[in-house]
C-alpha cells in the first residue's frame, strides 16, 4: 500500500478573543489559548493506483489531514507512512515522488508565462532534459496546454491557470498526488475537463490520488471510494454506491406527465416536489421498478425517470449522523 | 547538499527573474543612472570630509574611498539577491504559498533567500569595484598577492555575515507577519558601515562592532586590500561568519518548527 495512516491526531493551540477594543490591548499582555482538536484518531490505508475522495464540511479536518500526510505539519500523534517515507521527515527523496495542487493558492509566477515555471520545477526536481521533454509534451497534449504556455500567467483565465498548475505539478512524474480542492471556482466546462484529465492520468500512470472537494461532481466522477471525515473523526470509509445505498435507501422516480393528477401519492411513495407537469417521488429501493410500472399502467405517463438521489443529498445525510 | 545542483536551481531563478523584468521592461538605463549618482554623492561627501580635515578615523582619502567601495559593493550584492525576497516571504507566509515551497525538493531556505533576484543590481557591485580601484590609485598602493587573496576571504565572510543577519531578520516574518519591509531595520544599522568604525565612540563602537558587526563587515575588507590584515582578524572574520550562519540556520528551522506546528 501506498499511504498508511494510522490513529493520526492533530490539536491546534489557538489564541482566544473576545471583541473590542479592550479586549484587544489586554490581550498584548496576556493570551487565552484554547485547544481545537482538528484532527482525531483517523486511521486509513489507500493503495497505489486508487483514487479516494476526501469528504468533510469546512473545518472538519480534510486540508489539516492532507497537510501531513504531505509533510507539512507535524501530527500530534500517530504515523503515517507516504510511499515508506515518513512525511513529516520531509526528504527529498519523498518530495520526489509526491506532488500537491492547491485550488486556492497558486505555484506559477505571475507575471512569466507558465514554460518559466516549468523550466524553474525542472531545475529544483533536477529532471533531465529527455523525460522533461516527453512528459510536457504528454501533458501539452492531455490538457490542451499549447496555446497557454507562452502567455504570462497572470493573462490566464482562472481555468487555464488550473490546468498549468495540473501540469506545473506533474513534471516530475510524482506516483502520489494530493489535491486540494482542484476544481474551486471553475466554470462546469472546464471541472468536467479537469476531472477527464485526472482519470486519464490516473489510469495511464497508475497514480495514487487523495482529493478533497465540495463538488460532489467531483466526488461522483472521480473517486470510487470515499472517505468522510466530521469534527475530525472519519464516519465513513468505503465505496461511494454502498454509501448511497446505506443512507439513501431510496430512488428517486422522476414522472412526467401531461396534466398531474390532483391525488394523495402515499400509495406509491413520499413526495420529494410537485412541480407543473413533473412529479418527484422517493420510492425505496426494491419497489422502485414496480412502482413505475404500476404508474404507466395506470396514468398518462409521459415520461418517467429511475435515479439515485443526488450525492449532495446523501453526504448530508452522512455529516447529520455520528458514524456511518 | 549538491552544490552543482544547486548553482543550476540559481541559474535558473537568475534566468526566470531576467525573463520576469524583461516583461516590464525594467527601466535598465535609468537604474544605471540612479546607481551612478548614488556613487557620486557618496564620493563628494567624502570629499567635502576631507576639505576639513587629512584623517577621518585615522583613515586617509584613499583609504575611506576603497571602504566606500566595498561597502558599495556589499551592498550591491544585498540589493541584488536579498533584499527582493524580504516582502516575498511575508506574502508566501501570510498567503500559505510557503506550503508549496516547502513540498520542493531543495532546501527551503536556499529557496526563499535566492528566488528573487534584481539582476540589475550588479551594477552597484561594478561601481563598488571601481570605487575600491580608484582609492587605491589615489592612495598609491598595489596589494600584494596575499592582500587580494585575503580580501575575497574576508570579503566572502563579509558576504556571509551579511546574510545571516538578513535572513534572521526575514525569518522573523514568521510571527511578525504585519509589517511590511523589514529591510529598514537591517539599513539603518548598516548605513553605519559606510565609514570607519573608529570614527565612533563608545557604545555605539561597541554595538556596531560586536554585537551587529555592520563595522566589521565593511572595514575588515577594506583593511585587507590595504595591506592592513592580520591573520589573526581573518581567521575572526570567518569564525564569526560561521558563527552567525550557524545561528540563522538554527533559527530557520526553529520558526518551520513553529510553521509546521512541530513544537517550540
Amino acid at each position: 500500500m501506498v499511504i498508511r495512516v494510522s490513529h493520526l491526531h492533530k490539536s491546534f493551540r489557538v489564541h482566544r478573543r473576545e471583541a473590542g477594543w479592550l479586549e484587544a490591548a489586554r490581550s498584548l499582555w496576556r493570551r487565552d489559548y484554547r485547544v481545537i482538536e482538528a484532527v482525531k484518531d483517523v486511521s486509513f490505508t489507500i493503495e497505489k493506483g486508487e483514487i479516494v475522495g476526501f469528504l468533510g464540511p469546512n473545518g472538519a479536518g480534510k486540508t489539516t489531514t492532507m497537510k501531513m500526510l504531505a509533510g507539512l505539519l507535524h501530527p500530534t500523534s500517530g504515523e503515517i507512512t507516504v510511499g515508506g517515507f515518513v512525511p513529516f521527515e520531509q526528504k527529498p527523496e519523498f518530495k520526489k515522488m509526491m506532488s500537491l495542487v492547491m485550488g486556492q493558492k497558486s505555484q506559477l509566477i505571475w507575471d512569466i508565462p507558465p514554460m518559466e515555471t516549468f523550466l524553474v520545477n525542472k531545475a529544483i526536481y533536477d529532471i533531465d532534459d529527455r523525460a522533461f521533454r516527453q512528459t510536457l509534451e504528454e501533458l501539452t497534449e492531455l490538457l490542451d496546454l499549447a496555446p497557454l504556455l507562452d502567455k504570462p500567467t497572470r493573462s490566464l483565465s482562472l481555468g487555464q491557470r488550473m490546468r498549468c498548475e495540473l501540469a506545473a505539478a506533474l513534471l516530475h512524474r510524482p506516483q502520489v498526488l494530493f489535491l486540494d480542492e482542484p476544481t474551486i471556482g471553475l466554470d462546469v466546462h472546464t471541472q468536467e475537463n479537469v476531472r477527464r484529465f485526472i482519470v486519464d492520468y490516473n489510469r495511464e500512470h497508475e497514480t495514487t490520488i487523495l482529493l478533497t472537494s465540495h463538488y460532489m461532481g467531483d466526488v461522483a466522477a472521480l473517486c470510487d471510494r470515499v472517505m468522510i471525515i466530521n469534527y475530525g473523526r472519519l464516519i465513513y470509509d468505503g465505496e461511494l454506491s454502498v454509501l448511497t445505498e446505506k443512507l439513501a435507501p431510496y430512488k428517486r422516480l422522476e414522472v412526467r406527465f401531461s396534466r398531474v393528477p390532483d391525488m394523495d401519492w402515499g400509495e406509491y411513495g413520499e413526495v420529494a416536489e410537485i412541480e407543473e407537469g413533473t412529479v418527484v417521488l422517493r420510492v425505496a429501493r426494491e419497489k422502485a421498478a414496480g412502482t413505475a410500472a404500476r404508474l404507466l399502467e395506470r396514468f398518462d405517463v409521459r415520461d418517467i425517470n429511475i435515479e439515485d438521489p443526488p450525492l449532495e443529498e446523501v453526504i448530508t445525510r452522512a455529516f447529520q449522523e455520528e458514524r456511518v | 547538499m549538491n552544490m552543482r545542483r544547486y548553482g543550476r536551481v540559481f541559474r535558473e531563478f537568475f534566468r526566470a527573474c531576467l525573463v520576469e523584468e524583461m516583461e516590464y521592461r525594467s527601466e535598465f538605463f535609468g537604474n544605471f543612472i540612479a546607481s551612478f549618482f548614488g556613487v557620486g554623492i557618496a564620493l563628494l561627501t567624502v570629499h567635502i570630509f576631507f576639505y576639513q580635515t587629512d584623517r577621518l578615523g585615522g583613515w586617509t582619502y584613499g583609504e575611506v574611498l576603497v571602504l566606500l567601495g566595498v561597502f558599495n559593493t556589499l551592498r550591491g550584492f544585498i540589493d541584488f539577491a536579498l533584499r527582493p525576497n524580504m516582502p516575498r516571504l511575508l506574502e508566501h507566509v501570510r498567503r500559505g504559498t510557503l506550503d508549496y515551497i516547502l513540498t520542493k525538493p531543495v532546501d527551503s531556505m536556499f529557496y526563499v533567500s535566492f528566488r528573487h533576484l534584481v539582476f540589475w543590481r550588479l551594477i552597484d557591485v561594478a561601481l563598488g569595484l571601481g570605487v575600491i580601484g580608484y582609492g587605491l590609485y589615489v592612495e598609491r598602493y598595489v596589494p600584494s598577492a596575499a592582500d587580494v587573496l585575503m580580501f575575497f576571504v574576508v570579503m566572502t565572510a563579509s558576504l556571509l555575515l551579511i546574510y545571516s543577519l538578513w535572513m534572521m531578520l526575514m525569518t522573523t516574518s514568521f510571527w511578525v507577519v504585519r509589517i511590511d519591509d523589514l529591510s529598514f531595520i537591517f539599513d539603518s544599522f548598516f548605513d553605519t558601515a559606510r565609514f570607519p568604525g573608529s570614527m565612533y565612540r563608545g557604545a555605539v563602537r561597541f554595538v556596531i562592532t560586536y554585537v551587529l558587526p555592520a563595522v566589521l563587515i565593511t572595514n575588515t575588507p577594506a583593511l585587507a586590500l590595504l595591506g592592513k590584515w592580520s591573520m589573526a582578524a581573518v581567521l575572526a572574520a570567518l569564525a564569526v561568519a560561521m558563527l552567525f550562519l550557524w545561528a540563522s540556520r538554527r533559527f530557520w528551522r526553529f520558526a518551520l518548527r513553529f510553521y509546521t506546528g512541530a513544537g517550540g
